[in-house]
């Protein structure tokens, strides 16, 4: 017992030697850092003003995006922006109002501005105004005596040369989104552009290229003294898209005043030539930084611009579904196309009568005539033998039901219905009437405009499905080799060449025999096939929807075209939205398009030439040669 | 004796545990500063949360019975060390270093609680040591006990932290009542041990040597750290560039400046006020802690407490040295500041078995 309390009280004795012991060697801390932060205070300082090397990006060039034929859609040009140094603004409220004076901004923005980059360190410029006009930044340089706080940078816009031309094919360039900048492997910073849906979306990465930095030596105020060194940048590629400007332009003046989409497409190898959503919008928009105005303007705009009406809208398809049909119960030999069916203008299944959009009806019609003439009770009847079950399998095959695969995104599926479907999905079973209805490509039968025209492209093939794109080709970063688009293909309904024949010779009946729906829009020089069809609006939605304006309760009007019959190199899909009849609304365009292609008619002049004074674009400027040849 | 537990004898120390507080709350400000605009943004938070994982061990630990955890403090030991042999045939690298378990989202280096676990052994090796002069075959045992964990955190291979365990041994040997001839035989041995290690140390933790014995013959080299970290500091001078305004922190000077450097960004943003503000919640929050160990209530708690207060001090004086160039780049990290889930989760656990050798100090078992 009394061993342990005289232990005790040395230990105590050199615990509080210990604490001396580490007060001292606190102290003696507290003393060096004194003598560092205070005594060699003002050198210490002086170093870190002198040592600053700052790493600044070097934005790589956006690779230019052309058309199959080298001319131009999207290229950069030089833009000013101006930035504020918050380092050197001692009044930032006296900075803004000056700012907002001078270039007529509204302060709101400004501040905004402002506000957004107030979480990056305090000498990191905030970018306050893009492309300003020359006599802006000559504003801005004559007072920068007084207001070393704001200096304007020359940077690379994108330009969408042709405004709303193709806008929906090539997307448009934006900040990029907190999400974005958060998303693995992202690069991106923020205040960086990035491209958003469309070709700038889907291929931003190639287009992008990679960004360099260069590490530059600045003095107290943020001035550049010297480079340390340098990271160059590799320019972004150039991307030859497989549109056709002229084409393109045909099918944007024909919608100018008019809702709807268009897609042309090689059928064989599955190249977009055309693709129109209307109404448009202007990308460049984004470019200048969308303003709230304009923005809400897109957004409550009824007709919705910023959707792709060819790959998003979902619609039925009317009597251009038929001659998928025909094809399936003839490739699966469920139909004899010399049998006959009377049409008396109407005709009753399971308890309900269906008409005929014939009033007096089409009397005797065997496949050929009841395709010709679009005759909705051979249909009816051709449907009913089938079954739902069976035009699913048909319609699948022809890719309807799921994406076309196409290279841009938010492609919709559309639906084909089966009992399955209506059982699990819809959760109300299959009524066999609603099968006459889709025997016509009307009920619960959606597709999109592209993969419409997708079907035709199988349909005119024997069966094998293209996957639609836009990209033509391009080079390979880095070692510059050239990149093609290699062509999938999808196997559908195989189907005998006689077979084939008869269906092919009876859309090809449809426009150029007196008596077929399209018999007005035959193109002289071509022998251009087809079917129209024409889809009522119907249901409260849409009455909802029209309100007050009648014309929104108009047919939708579609046609499906192709030509030349023999060996098809083009499909054309044009959908109308209210626009009537598909003979009257929407064949004519497909007229214009295969005149245009075919060389036919004299060709749409101004603005769809290159300018001999547009600047080159980097790199190469004509597609690969083993594509030129085609 | 004093009959059962007097309610009004328990207290819990508020000078501890405000200074522990104060500092991890500012460690979690400086490493958001530190972070911000890279891409390590968001670790702050991460911080926040591992300091709220420490606060509730801290609360365990005052409520356990320390004197339990003495009497299974071999199991303890064993039970901790095993990670650590883990690590070293599984282990991830991370920067050149094998010593992180990854449990999902969160990495854990069970190293630091291996520092806890042996504190608990060495503290239990003396409740029974209790002679007034320091057997052989106790240092001995306390050599193998320090040693073990040493070696396993050496092989990793991590310099930093296996010299965290050293205050251990001193520990032992001082307040165990070491005679001065058996200083003179161990100076002997470490300088023998200090030849042959050069001989066993990796090439850039010579480097490191190398340059704080001479921080401007490699300025790009090891010695930028050194350097930038001095620029940093000095520059700050006496009120600091301001919070967030930091040219060297902010302009990314610092490679490690939220883990290892903070100090260095508390310097240059605070200045010189910020450096006494942190050494004086430092120096209380210890020279306190030592004020504890003397009214414990028995032998191992006061050994506990010196163990745990000692790596403390330890860590504190060598971060500190390092930010101007008192002592070479080891990568120890300031206790309760520095980013660092698992450092600031166990230095509180360690926070915790202070304060509750303080609370019982009257109670009876």
């Amino acid at each position: 017992m009394l061993k342990i309390r005289e232990d005790r009280q040395a230990l105590a004795r050199r615990i509080e030697i210990s604490r001396v012991g580490v007060g001292a060697l606190l102290s003696f801390l507290a003393v060096a850092y004194w003598f560092v932060q205070i005594v060699r205070g003002e050198h210490y300082f002086s170093l870190s003003e002198n040592n600053r090397i700052r790493a600044v990006k070097i934005t790589a060039p956006r690779g230019y995006v052309l058309d199959r034929n080298g001319a131009i859609l999207v290229e950069n040009q030089p833009a000013y922006t101006l930035h504020l140094y918050r380092r050197e603004a001692r009044d930032l409220e006296g900075s803004i109002a000056f700012i907002v004076e001078l270039l007529g901004l509204s302060p709101d923005q400004v501040r905004s501005r402002v506000e957004r980059g107030r979480r990056e360190p305090e000498f990191v410029p905030i970018p306050i105004a893009e492309n300003l006009g020359i006599e802006e930044v000559a504003a801005v340089q004559v007072r920068a005596v007084e207001h070393p706080e704001f200096a304007v940078t020359v940077s690379q816009r994108r330009l969408y040369k042709h405004a709303g031309s193709a806008a929906h094919a090539l997307g448009y360039l934006s900040e990029a989104t907190p999400e974005q900048i958060k998303s693995a492997g992202s690069v991106y910073r923020v205040g960086d552009w990035i491209g958003q849906k469309g070709i700038e979306g889907a291929y931003e990465r190639l287009l992008a290229g990679a960004n360099g930095e260069r590490r530059v030596i600045v003095d107290s105020h943020g001035r550049e003294v010297s480079e340390a060194n340098r990271l160059e940048a590799s320019p972004g590629q150039n991307l030859f898209l497989t549109l056709d400007l002229e084409l393109q332009s045909v099918a944007e003046e024909y919608f100018r005043e008019l809702v709807g989409a268009a897609v042309a497409l090689d059928p064989e190898t599955g190249e977009i030539l055309a693709l129109v959503s209307s109404p448009s919008y202007d990308p460049n928009w984004f470019t200048r930084r969308v303003t709230p105005a304009e923005w809400n303007g897109l957004l409550e705009n009824p007709d919705r611009p910023l959707q792709n009406r060819a790959i998003q809208n979902m619609y039925s398809p009317g009597s251009v579904f038929k001659p998928f049909l025909a094809y399936g119960a003839l490739a699966q030999g469920l139909v004899d196309p010399e049998g006959r069916v009377f049409c008396p203008g109407h005709a009753a299944f399971y308890g309900r009568e269906f008409r005929c959009h014939k009033r007096g009806g089409h009397g005797w019609v065997d496949l050929r005539d009841a395709i010709k003439v679009s005759c909705d009770v051979y249909f009816y009847n051709l449907g009913r033998r089938l079954g739902i079950d069976r035009i699913n399998e048909i319609a699948t095959a022809f890719g309807f039901g799921r994406p076309t695969g196409v290279d841009i995104a938010f492609e919709k599926s559309g639906l084909v219905p089966s009992e399955e479907w209506a059982r699990t999905k819809r959760g109300a079973r299959w009524y066999p009437s609603e099968t006459i209805s889709v025997s016509i490509g009307q009920g619960p039968v959606l597709v999109t405009p592209m993969q419409m025209a997708r079907a035709m492209a199988g349909l005119l093939e024997g069966g094998r499905l293209p996957t639609p794109h836009l990209f033509f080709s391009s080079q390979a970063p880095g070692t510059g080799a050239p990149l093609a688009y290699k062509a999938e293909f999808r196997e559908g309904l195989e189907i005998s060449p006689e077979k084939l024949q008869l269906v092919r010779n009876a859309l090809w009946a449809v426009v150029n025999e007196p008596g077929g729906t399209a018999y007005g829009s035959r193109v002289e020089g071509i022998a251009m096939g087809g079917k129209t069809g024409t889809v009522q609006v119907i249901g409260r939605g849409a009455t909802v929807r029209a309100g007050a304006d009648p014309s929104k309760l108009q047919d939708h009007a579609w046609f499906v075209g192709f030509g030349p019959v023999e060996d098809p190199k083009m499909v054309v899909v044009v959908f109308v939205e209210n626009g009537g009849h598909g003979n009257l609304a929407a064949a004519p365009l497909a007229k214009a398009l295969f005149e245009a292609r075919f060389g036919l008619a004299v060709p749409q002049p101004a603005n769809t030439a290159v300018q001999a004074s547009a600047p080159p674009p980097p790199g190469r400027l004509r597609p690969a040669a083993d594509r030129e040849a085609r | 004796m004093i009959g059962g537990v007097l309610p009004g004898s328990r207290r819990l120390d508020l000078v501890v545990l405000g200074c522990a507080l104060s500092l991890a709350v500012l460690g979690v400000l400086f490493v958001a500063s530190a972070t911000t605009g890279t891409r390590f943004e968001g670790l702050a938070s991460r911080q926040a949360i591992w300091l709220a994982v420490g606060v509730g061990a801290m609360g365990a630990a005052i409520l356990f019975d320390y004197r339990m955890l003495l009497k299974f403090s071999f199991a303890i030991y064993c039970v901790c060390l095993l990670p650590l042999v883990y690590l070293l045939l599984f282990g991830d690298t991370i920067a050149n270093v094998r010593s992180w378990i990854r449990i999902g989202h969160f990495q854990f280096q069970p190293a630091e609680l291996a520092k806890i676990a042996t504190a608990l052994l060495v503290a239990y090796l003396f409740e029974n040591e209790d002679d007034a002069r320091l057997h052989a075959s106790t240092v001995m045992k306390l050599a193998a006990i320090v040693g073990l964990p040493i070696l396993l955190v050496f092989l990793q291979p991590d310099m930093g932290l296996a010299i965290t365990f050293l205050p251990l041994l001193f520990v032992g040997l001082y307040f165990g009542g070491l005679p001065a001839r058996g200083w003179a035989a161990i100076a002997v041995i470490v300088v023998l041990l200090a030849g042959g290690a050069w001989f066993l140390l990796k090439d850039y933790q010579k480097a490191r040597i190398g340059t704080f014995l001479n921080p401007d013959s490699d300025v790009l080299g090891s010695g930028y750290q050194v350097r930038q970290s001095k620029i940093a500091v000095g520059s700050g001078g006496f009120s600091g560039k301001g919070f967030r305004s930091g040219t060297q922190s902010q302009l990314r000077f610092l490679p490690v400046q939220h883990t290892d450097f903070i100090l260095a960004v508390i310097a240059e943003e605070w200045g010189f006020l910020g450096i006494i503000l942190v050494l004086g919640l430092f120096a209380a929050l210890l020279l306190r802690a030592l004020k504890l160990a003397q009214t414990a209530r028995d032998r191992g708690g006061v050994f506990l407490v010196l163990c745990l207060t000692a790596m403390m001090v330890f860590s504190v004086v060598l971060n500190a040295s390092m930010m101007i160039g008192l002592a070479p780049t080891t990568g120890i990290p300031l206790p309760l500041v520095s980013y660092g889930g698992s450092s600031v989760a166990t230095t509180f656990l360690g926070i915790g078995l202070i304060l509750g050798v303080d609370f019982r100090r009257f109670a009876n078992a």
